[in-house]
């Protein structure tokens, strides 16, 4: 109870977004705009990501509160704001945490076919969704007496978490001087793994005037289940914290890091279609894929219906026996540990976009494209869409852009995006290309880092390649 | 020089974000005054007992009859809890009898541990007499509070013992006795 207290107002601040990668996407100075549109139109021939420096991503969001509103030091009792808060959200608010880094990237383009580019690499991603389980936060924190003939219903506890590594291999083609197209396999090796979704029934109190007691306590077609694949083994080290225990761990972990955890296939497709030379549309589809999960898994399952209205006495005159109330209870909703192997979606995620590009380098004051190719612009302004599956329900952001390259070493782009979280979401690049050395690093929500306490959402990315 | 530049550019920027970022106005340390303070209500007791349950029928209804309390032992463990017995404040029992039967009844309860031994107070409760079959009933409520001493005492409880007794019975008295109930659990939880 503590620590999920704890847990839950402590990570309030700092979590939570979708994977919306807004500044990135359709990027094509960056080599990692391919991770999210496979079908980018890029024009550099090869590229080599810095190992674990080529992208690091950290994205964190909340919707519905922050941690101001909780720990503000305004004078009033936390207890009072707790109670504030806790009315205000709801169970479609919701705490997320995204971390990737990339291990190590590469691409080049084809010698046989100079319209394909081939690229692939491994990258570490850390996913965490909880949905706030308001109506038993409210059970906790209030208790039912003010909620006779409510429901608690337990499809409020719905959240899921993975630790995975994924290697990918893909291919873009310049299938014509109107389309880019591009797809990319992916092979995911889970290293844990939880999730609770799409728990039914509810615990009620229903007021009984004509029944034989004051009130009947309902458990309803109850069904929660909560998944884990590579905890199980994990649990017993746990346990133990000497530093043998603790090697044994990290070497578990990195041994399913390189394909010893749960495995599964996926796909990104993409595609970047020029309606004339300035005005572009674009559009991906990632990870859509599977894991398979059959190693480790443990399911914990509760089913059932119970009704309780008190005890009975004398129980002679019902001719019933006494029974203890917490094994009747536990006989009728008896919670199971199975080990039934389970297969999940990864989250699907698809953007699109409109471009429309202007003010090209026909000047002459740049040399960075070949003789033979058209000049780059130096302007871009456009809309794009960001989607989401997740346990519960689709998240969605759209997103203004304007793309600038000030200087042909210096690229930035500018978005202003709605999203769950708010509705002033500021994002920045910033690209700077040096001889073959590529840098770049991104924010959004920048307003919010005037204050975190007050940030619903933050993203953060940055990285090194060597492209040419 | 190109290097320079972008060095620069990228420092100040990292500067910039650094002295802007910043958890401002937040006192964390109000997670010490944290407390918890939910109030549960859940049934207790129930019962339902009609004339002929205690008293032969077929008995000359000229006879006064004494009988015998009904007693009755109930599992009950809900008090046993380590949680329960460090954060449970206060016990509001509250017990609502409605007596048509025209005499008055005492209902007493107490608990024991798991030795079978009697173990903190005993409570009793007089349900009063009725009007009689098919008359409105005669409510009659009360409420038991067990403060924190009392809840401790308690936490060994394992079982419940109650008796419902009643003086002067004939076999023409008709009706029913029901009593209902609840507990009020008022949890005082610092994390």
């Amino acid at each position: 109870m503590k620590t999920l207290l704890y847990v839950f107002i402590g990570l309030w601040g700092f979590l939570v977004c979708s994977q919306n990668k807004e500044t990135l996407y359709d990027f094509a100075d960056i080599p990692q705009s391919l991770l999210l549109n496979p079908g980018t139109d890029i024009r550099f021939k090869y590229h080599v990501g810095v190992p674990f420096l080529s992208q690091i991503h950290v994205n964190a969001g909340l919707k519905g509160g922050s941690l101001y509103d909780v720990f503000a030091d305004d004078g009033r009792n936390i207890n009072e704001k707790i109670e504030t808060t806790l009315n205000k959200l709801t169970s479609n608010d919701y705490l997320t945490f995204t971390q990737q880094l990339e291990v190590f990237s590469f691409g080049w383009e084809s010698k046989k076919n100079n319209s394909i580019y081939f690229s692939g690499g491994v990258y570490q991603e850390l996913d965490f969704i909880g949905y706030f389980p308001k109506d038993f936060a409210v059970l906790a924190y209030q208790g039912n007496q003010d909620f006779i003939n409510q429901p608690f219903r337990f499809s409020t506890i719905s959240g899921s978490g993975e630790l995975l590594m994924v290697y990918h291999f893909g291919y873009t083609q310049k299938v014509s001087k109107k389309l880019t197209f591009g797809a990319r396999a992916k092979l995911y090796s889970s290293m844990l793994h939880v999730r609770s979704a799409k728990n039914i029934g509810a615990f009620t109190t229903i007021e009984t005037p004509q029944g034989s007691n004051i009130y009947q306590h309902i458990i309803s077609n109850a069904d929660v289940t909560v998944r884990t694949s590579g905890y199980a083994s994990l649990r017993d080290i746990e346990a133990e914290t000497s530093s043998e225990e603790a090697k044994e761990l990290v070497n578990k972990l990195i041994g399913r890091a390189i394909l010893g955890g749960n495995l599964g296939l996926g796909i990104d497709v993409g595609f970047t279609h020029k309606i004339d030379d300035q005005l572009s549309v674009t559009g991906s589809a990632n990870d859509l894929g599977v894991v398979f999960y059959t190693k480790d898994v443990e399911t914990y399952r509760a089913k059932g219906n119970y009704v309780f209205d008190g005890f009975e006495t004398p129980i002679q005159f019902s001719g019933e026996e006494s029974q203890n109330f917490l094994d009747e209870f536990l006989d009728a909703v008896p919670l199971d540990t199975l080990s039934s192997s389970y297969i999940t979606m990864r989250p699907l995620k698809l953007n699109g976009s409109i471009k429309y590009a202007f003010n090209p380098y026909d000047d002459g004051s740049c040399d960075c494209f070949l003789a033979g190719e058209d000049p780059p612009f130096r302007d871009a302004l456009g809309v794009q869409l960001f989607m989401q599956f997740r346990p519960k329900r689709p998240q969605y952001a759209a997103s203004l852009f304007y793309y600038k390259r000030l200087f042909n070493f210096l690229r930035t782009k500018v978005t202003y995006t709605l999203d769950d979280h708010s509705y002033y979401n500021l994002g920045f690049l910033l690209s700077t290309h040096i001889d073959k050395i590529n840098f770049y690093i991104s924010a959004n929500n920048l307003f919010e880092y005037t204050n975190l306490a007050k940030a619903r959402g933050v993203s953060l990315q940055l990285g090194f390649n060597f492209l040419m | 020089m190109k290097t320079q530049k972008v060095s620069l550019l990228v420092l100040i920027i990292g500067i910039a974000l650094q002295l802007t970022s910043c958890v401002k106005d937040l006192d964390l340390d109000q997670i010490d005054d944290v407390v918890l303070t939910p109030v549960y209500e859940f049934d207790f007791l129930f019962s339902r007992i009609a004339t002929d349950q205690f008293i032969d029928p077929n008995t000359d209804p000229t006879i006064i009859i004494q009988p015998p309390p009904i007693r009755d032992t109930l599992n009950y463990d809900l008090l046993s809890t380590d949680f329960v017995v460090d954060n449970l404040e206060r016990v509001e029992l509250t017990f609502e009898f409605s007596n048509t039967i025209e005499r008055d009844f005492v209902f007493e309860f107490g608990f024991l541990n798991e030795a079978g031994q009697r173990i903190g107070p005993s409570f009793d409760i007089v349900a009063m007499a009725g009007n009689g079959e098919g008359t409105d009933p005669v409510i009659t409520t009360e409420v038991i509070v067990l403060d924190t001493a009392t809840i401790n005492v308690l936490g060994a409880a394992a079982k419940l013992v109650s008796s419902i007794s009643v003086q002067n019975v004939t076999s023409t008295l008709q009706g029913v006795l029901e009593l209902k109930s609840k507990g009020t659990y008022f949890i005082i939880y610092e994390p």
